[in-house]
């Protein structure tokens, strides 16, 4: 997987490197915008409240 | 060869799983604090430029947490939802320890600070001035929530009043379903009478939702912020 995405991108190495790293850290923005953010509430840490989901019946 | 392939693709994929996971511990544990402290200093500058830009006429205590809170109660403004409305002072879980106070309980809000029930009371009138806060996660603003005992203070200001209620009841154990810990008169809580009480709930445990910790006090003193503040935050 990783060695397919080298061999696809252009220049030298140096080149290929920086890109490598730029890659990197746009997959680590964008799961720390977005993808992290969206999977917390699945843990059970925001449960703080007693009456959660149960404003209905109060 | 082709299993060669297989073999490195498989593997690539674990470690790869295994980067994201390590990463998402991080977010959780740290990057979640980093982000709560910024958005809790803002909401507490906020208030704070919102309370230095109000004359202080408007300033309406009530001297007395005796007295008659329909008086004062109908001519403040309604919390708004996922606003900031006041800062809360725990000197027990540390000299420096204040949050800011919005209303409602949504997921959204207790990233940004204590969440108010919308349901319950407003601070210092009667009834049961409930507030949730995150345990872990989110700048941890409840970690030492176990720490409180019978006669600590739990301080809040509006910007007019400063509010100090005391713990009467420390840290009491329910589940989630318990919704009468935030009563008027909380069940369990000892109360018998309708008074100014304040409800402090967080998960339990620390790292879980089985179950919720709970802490109850009432309205010991308050003043006017002109006089200062009260003598359990600056001594």
């Amino acid at each position: 997987m990783y060695g397919w995405i080298w061999r696809h991108l252009p220049g030298n190495a140096w080149v290929r490197a920086l890109i490598s790293l730029l890659l990197v850290l746009a997959v680590i923005y964008v799961l720390f915008q977005y993808v992290f953010p969206w999977a917390e509430p699945l843990l059970p840490f925001n449960d703080v409240t007693v009456n959660e989901g149960m404003a209905a019946v109060r | 060869m082709r299993l060669r392939l297989l073999v490195r693709t498989v593997s690539e994929m674990c470690i790869t799983v295994g980067a994201v996971i390590v990463l998402f511990v991080v977010y959780v544990l740290f990057w979640t604090g980093v982000r709560a402290d910024t958005s809790m200093d803002h909401e507490i500058s906020g208030l704070q430029d919102q309370w230095a830009g109000r004359p202080l006429s408007t300033a309406t205590a009530t001297a007395t947490p005796t007295a008659s809170p329909a008086a004062t109660a109908p001519q403040q403004p309604a919390y708004r939802d996922g606003t900031a409305f006041a800062v809360m002072y725990i000197p027990r879980l540390g000299r420096d320890w204040h949050k800011p106070v919005l209303q409602g309980t949504g997921t959204g809000t207790l990233k940004k600070g204590l969440g108010h029930y919308a349901a319950t009371a407003r601070l210092g009138a009667t009834g049961n001035f409930a507030v949730a806060g995150h345990r872990r996660t989110y700048g941890d603003p409840f970690k030492d929530f176990p720490l409180l005992r019978k006669g600590d203070t739990v301080v809040l200001t509006d910007g007019t009043t400063w509010y100090t209620y005391e713990i009467d009841r420390g840290p009491y154990k329910t589940v989630p379903s318990d919704i009468g810990v935030i009563d008027p008169v909380p069940v369990k809580s000892g109360f018998t009478a309708a008074g100014r009480y304040l409800t402090l709930t967080t998960c339990e445990p620390e790292w879980g939702h089985s179950h919720r910790l709970i802490a109850w006090g009432h309205l010991a003193a308050t003043q006017p912020v002109e006089d200062g503040m009260p003598d359990s935050l600056s001594g």
